[in-house]
């Protein structure tokens, strides 16, 4: 199964950092909130571990 | 805010085949008995088959089959994982009535489909989630637990007066002892639900169907509807002028005959507030059946038909039905928060001519599928079905006319 980033919607408070840290697959909607754009690829695996740890409202997950 | 579609201060139940066979001797234990007898004790493999051999959905809104559910509890059980039951009568929906018809004159009906699970599951409690928003069928419900004697407890809550307070999630949460709102479900309740057991949750209706099964068996539920979807379901009906009104058919019923020919040509509302609009030659198409409906862009939902007729403006009801929804957002979702009140402006701005259609699917887009409940979601299906099945009536705005009232009509506020 392909991984997938999945926003923890009550948690999130649209900071942004998943944005900064994971442009391609993560845009922002006109609030601020994240827009994820495709599947958790191979080569973004790293980049998404990083944005999980770095959300400052533990709203993220990779799952699948 | 005062939902466009009221809570009903009293509802018409007619008598039906099979839920509703017998009301006439009224709700109580005894005459429950007299009827159904005693609760047959079942074990989990004979729950499964009688629930799965009539391919029983749950009635909640999302026809979701009963027995996958039961088996994904099953398969997470265990001695040290004790499973749940809940009952869910909660029926935030306005337009709805069949929770509260089943809560009025068949509460008995609707325990035993749960404490006879609870039995087959070795579960020990079964919580019974009562609406906040309707109180006479709050009061019958007390009333039936109170005359109760069951081999596990029966524990009450009032859910809160809110239309997403019935999610799965919410009630979960709400008998969790937390705020009775929705949360980010990683799991299914059936495999983590109240306080991460495994967790059989259904709506009242469903429940009455389980006990209608446990009593009587298949070959009696499969005297009503079809061989492909056996038994009845119950639809809340509302029209101009009459007293909303709850009524048992089997599957494969046409819908009109639900309704009153003097709506004949008015567009109807199927599922309720976030249900579908369809013109009336739709609906004087269907039949009552989950696959039929779905196949034709009209889920069946939890059985609500709301006709407002001839007089009233569907894209004006849309727009009161939208702010609506809007204000009963948890507001814990920041795209359902943000966006939802987003959409209802751009459809006051459809409404009054000046704002068009693209802006709404913009934003349609933007919060679908984008929080922790359904609740944006359903709202989408409300607001795209408008445009797909009535775009005369929404075009006439754009050049200041309305289909329905002729000259614009003003939106109360």
């Amino acid at each position: 199964m392909t991984r997938q980033l999945r926003v923890d919607w009550p948690a999130c408070q649209a900071r942004g950092l998943c944005h900064e840290l994971l442009p391609e697959i993560v845009d922002l909607d006109e609030w601020g909130y994240p827009i994820v754009t495709g599947p958790v690829t191979d080569d973004l695996r790293g980049d998404a571990a990083t944005a999980v740890r770095a959300c400052p409202r533990l709203a993220l997950r990779v799952v699948g | 805010m005062r939902p466009p579609v009221p809570f009903p201060d009293q509802i018409r139940v007619h008598p039906g085949p099979a839920l509703l066979s017998g009301i006439e001797r009224g709700p109580s234990l005894a005459a429950h008995r007299s009827q159904h007898g005693a609760v047959p004790r079942l074990d989990s493999a004979a729950l499964t088959d009688v629930v799965s051999s009539v391919g029983l959905r749950g009635r909640g809104g999302a026809a979701f089959p009963f027995g996958i559910k039961l088996g994904a509890v099953l398969d997470r059980a265990g001695r040290t994982r004790r499973p749940v039951v809940v009952v869910n009568a909660s029926e935030g929906e306005p337009a709805s009535s069949k929770d509260s018809a089943l809560a009025l004159t068949r509460p008995h009906l609707v325990i035993d489909g749960a404490v006879a699970s609870a039995v087959a599951l070795r579960a020990q409690e079964v919580h019974i989630v009562l609406p906040g928003d309707r109180p006479p069928a709050a009061a019958a419900l007390r009333r039936a637990i109170a005359e109760r004697d069951d081999p596990v407890e029966l524990i009450e809550h009032t859910a809160a007066r809110r239309f997403v307070a019935g999610q799965s999630k919410a009630v979960s949460e709400l008998i969790s002892g937390r705020p009775n709102l929705p949360v980010t479900s990683w799991q299914p309740e059936a495999t983590s639900g109240v306080g991460g057991r495994p967790t059989l949750l259904s709506n009242a209706e469903t429940w009455a169907h389980v006990g209608l099964l446990v009593h009587h068996g298949t070959a009696a539920y499969r005297r009503f509807g079809t061989s492909a979807e056996p038994g009845t379901a119950l639809l809340s009906v509302t029209t101009p002028g009459a007293v909303p009104s709850v009524h048992e058919v089997e599957y494969a019923t046409r819908m009109r005959d639900v309704l009153p020919t003097t709506l004949a040509g008015a567009p109807v509302l199927i599922g309720g507030f976030h249900g579908s609009w369809a013109t009336w030659d739709t609906v004087a198409s269907l039949r009552v059946s989950v696959p039929g409906m779905r196949s034709l862009g009209v889920a069946l939902g939890a059985g609500v038909v709301h006709a407002p007729g001839h007089g009233t403006c569907p894209l004006a009801l849309t727009v009161r039905i939208t702010d609506y929804l809007a204000s009963q957002s948890a507001g814990r979702c920041g795209p359902c928060l943000n966006g939802l009140p987003a959409l209802a402006l751009a459809l006051h701005l459809v409404l009054d001519g000046s704002g068009g259609r693209d802006r709404v699917e913009e934003l349609a887009t933007l919060v679908v599928r984008r929080g922790a409940c359904a609740h944006p979601d359903g709202t989408v299906r409300l607001v795209r079905s408008l445009f797909t099945a009535l775009p005369g009536e929404v075009s006439a705005h754009a050049t200041g006319g309305c289909v329905a009232t002729g000259p614009m009509e003003r939106l109360a506020s």
